[in-house]
């Protein structure tokens, strides 16, 4: 082979290498990528028993009984954003012949109440107790309300009660997230 | 982490392969072949590399997926295209980068017939497998995957930014046998690694007596990063202090260790040559600026539970969000070591089989390339195997080539090459010697250059060097 045959090819293989190219494809759907998770979470449990609801040192009732928790990664940043829907379930297991009234009062850090909920729990009896479920569905501008609490009282409200009162108030609870980032 | 991942995506396949130069182990018109293997023959009587050109090399690979998978024009959406994707790919699946720049390479023959060489090139290599498991997890979120267990083991990702000097001996000691060896010294300015991650992380629906509705479980968890030169760094302010601390570290400054390469070259037959080598076999040995995170443990998530205490006014209820945050650090802490530690290198073993015919003479009568005694071939053909040691086990790969020596001043060779990315890789290698300057080039995967998103790895070396010739 002579030299000016084999310049040539030394010069097409040169431009083979530089001129490969991206064909066929869209770099813009970078924009359309989503991460789109469902996470289920536990959220709060507890287990009220029937003579939580009466003092027994001044034979009062005690018709309300009230607990608070921090839940501080609702109120963080990415989650605000990432956040598009969240389903609340609770289940409650009642052996206590009473019914309840139980609210959810979500509260910013400077304690204003950012959302509420709450729900009716079904008396039960000893022998059966009834389980009484209850899903909260929050999207949209509630959505809104919902992340600028980072924590929630928990108000439990029996009718009335007595010392011979029994039985246990069960509370389970989870939440799933529906994210996007 | 949208960005995140569209930086992952876009890099790959244009970045460069998993460090196999198949196209220029064996191809002695180049002296960079002698970095692949240190007792190859040597034709030529010295080489100079020209200072920060005499190789450029980039490979870059990802097994499972090309940037075309992803980011293909059609009318499909590109959230379902990802989606198949990940539950197409295996947790053995990787995506790899390798760079390479020669700062200086140089080489002569001395009168007792042994061809020193020796130089300094940057290293840059990266690999990542592919955390499957964690990617569902982060993609699909643990809705649709109650009960099953999410393996953190799967995390395997090391990186390493290095200086590497080295000095060479090569000799022909019969007139079939010429060995070799290579002595190496690293300078690590940057080390990362994750590997032998353990542990499992599952969420399964709480029964009857369960405290809650489900229980969030992480098992036998022990996941650790090890990095050496990261630790001064994050004091450091701006890319500018960055960019410097590190480049002080080139020479010496950083971490040390030592390695070799060793090699031969052994003719059968007049026709048939068999070649082997293994480079770094070796390891450096960090100790300072290291730092190590490990986190282990178990620990099972039920949420919080309330217990209604008896308030007086103005009393607060317990911190059940903080003691909760206290109990997971307590049960799985993430503890800070700064332990030394040895970090093998990656050994990497070249083979050939080389069948030559055609008898080359460049130079008319005086036969001056060929010192050695033996024939150079006009045509060789033959197979080569690689292999490189990787956190999860070796990566292979088989090539067929065909090498020609077309005239006195330029030389091809030709691969094709199957290996944990593809069945369809041709490579063409091409080395020009114009008077005493050699300029080589050689690029893999050359079906993919016509639309490169195609192509799940890209490898390419070029370089230019002075050769001077048996007078």
């Amino acid at each position: 082979m002579n030299k000016t045959l084999s310049l040539p090819i030394f010069a097409v293989c040169v431009c083979l290498f530089f001129t490969a190219c991206i064909q066929d494809t869209d770099f813009d759907q970078a924009e359309d990528i989503a991460l789109t998770p469902v996470v289920e979470l536990d959220l709060i449990y507890f287990n009220l028993r029937a003579s939580d609801f009466f003092d027994t040192i001044n034979s009062n009732p005690i018709l309300t009984v009230r607990d608070t928790t921090e839940i501080k990664f609702l109120d963080d940043s990415s989650l605000q954003e990432s956040l598009k829907r969240a389903e609340f379930y609770f289940r409650f297991t009642n052996s206590i012949p009473r019914s309840f009234q139980v609210d959810f009062q979500f509260l910013s850090e400077t304690n204003d109440t950012t959302y509420v909920s709450g729900t009716s729990v079904s008396e039960g009896t000893s022998t059966t107790p009834v389980i009484t479920e209850f899903v909260e569905n929050v999207e949209g501008d509630d959505i809104l309300q919902l992340t600028k609490a980072n924590k929630v009282v928990v108000s439990v409200t029996i009718p009335s009660s007595d010392e011979n009162l029994e039985g246990i108030l069960n509370l389970k609870s989870k939440t799933t997230y529906f994210l996007e980032y | 982490m949208r960005n995140f991942l569209t930086i992952i995506l876009s890099l790959l396949g244009f970045i460069a392969i998993s460090q196999n130069k198949q196209i220029l182990y064996g191809l002695d018109d180049v002296p960079q072949s002698l970095m692949l293997n240190p007792g190859m023959k040597v034709t030529q009587k010295k080489h100079y590399g020209i200072p920060f050109l005499s190789q450029i090399h980039f490979n870059g690979g990802s097994s499972g997926v090309s940037v075309y998978d992803i980011f293909k024009d059609g009318n499909d959406n590109i959230n379902d295209r990802i989606t198949k994707k990940i539950f197409e790919m295996k947790n053995t699946d990787f995506f790899t980068a390798t760079q390479q720049l020669e700062l200086i390479n140089f080489g002569w023959r001395a009168k007792n017939e042994i061809y020193f060489s020796g130089g300094i090139y940057q290293e840059f290599d990266f690999i990542a497998y592919f955390p499957r498991d964690m990617a569902i997890l982060a993609w699909e979120g643990n809705r649709d995957y109650l009960n099953y267990e999410f393996d953190l083991g799967e995390i395997s990702t090391t990186g390493d930014f290095m200086t590497v000097y080295h000095f060479g001996v090569n000799k022909q000691i019969t007139d079939k046998l010429t060995v070799g060896a290579r002595i190496k010294v690293y300078s690590s300015m940057f080390s990362y690694r994750s590997v032998n991650n353990a542990g499992t992380f599952v969420t399964t629906l709480g029964d009857e007596n369960a405290e809650n509705i489900y229980e969030h479980t992480v098992r036998n968890a022990d996941v650790s990063v090890e990095t050496s030169g990261y630790a001064s760094l994050r004091e450091l302010d701006g890319a500018s202090q960055v960019t410097s601390e590190i480049l002080g570290r080139a020479f010496f400054g950083g971490n040390l260790g030592v390695g070799v390469d060793l090699g031969f070259t052994y003719n059968i037959s007049e026709a048939l040559t068999l070649s082997a080598s293994a480079q770094d076999v070796g390891a450096i040995f960090h100790s300072k600026d290291v730092e190590t995170y490990r986190a282990h443990g178990d620990y099972t998530l039920n949420g919080i539970n309330l217990v209604f205490p008896p308030l007086n006014q103005g009393e607060s209820t317990f911190p059940y969000y903080n003691n909760l945050e206290d109990e997971i650090e307590r049960e799985i802490p993430i503890d800070t070591l700064h332990n030394s530690y040895t970090q093998f290198r990656p050994v990497k073993i070249n083979a050939g089989l080389s069948f030559g015919f055609g008898k080359f003479n460049s130079s008319g009568d005086c036969d001056c390339l060929n010192m050695g005694g033996g024939t150079l071939h006009k045509q060789n053909v033959g197979l080569q195997f690689y292999s490189i040691l990787r956190p999860k086990g070796p990566q292979m790969a088989g090539t067929l080539f065909y090498h020609r020596r077309l005239t006195d001043y330029l030389s091809a060779k030709a691969t094709y090459t199957v290996d944990s990315y593809s069945f369809s890789n041709v490579g063409l290698g091409v080395s020009a010697d114009i008077g005493k300057f050699n300029v080589y080039i050689a690029a893999d995967n050359l079906i993919k250059y016509s639309n490169l998103a195609k192509a799940k790895s890209v490898s390419l070396q070029l370089g230019f060097n002075i050769i001077i010739d048996e007078e």
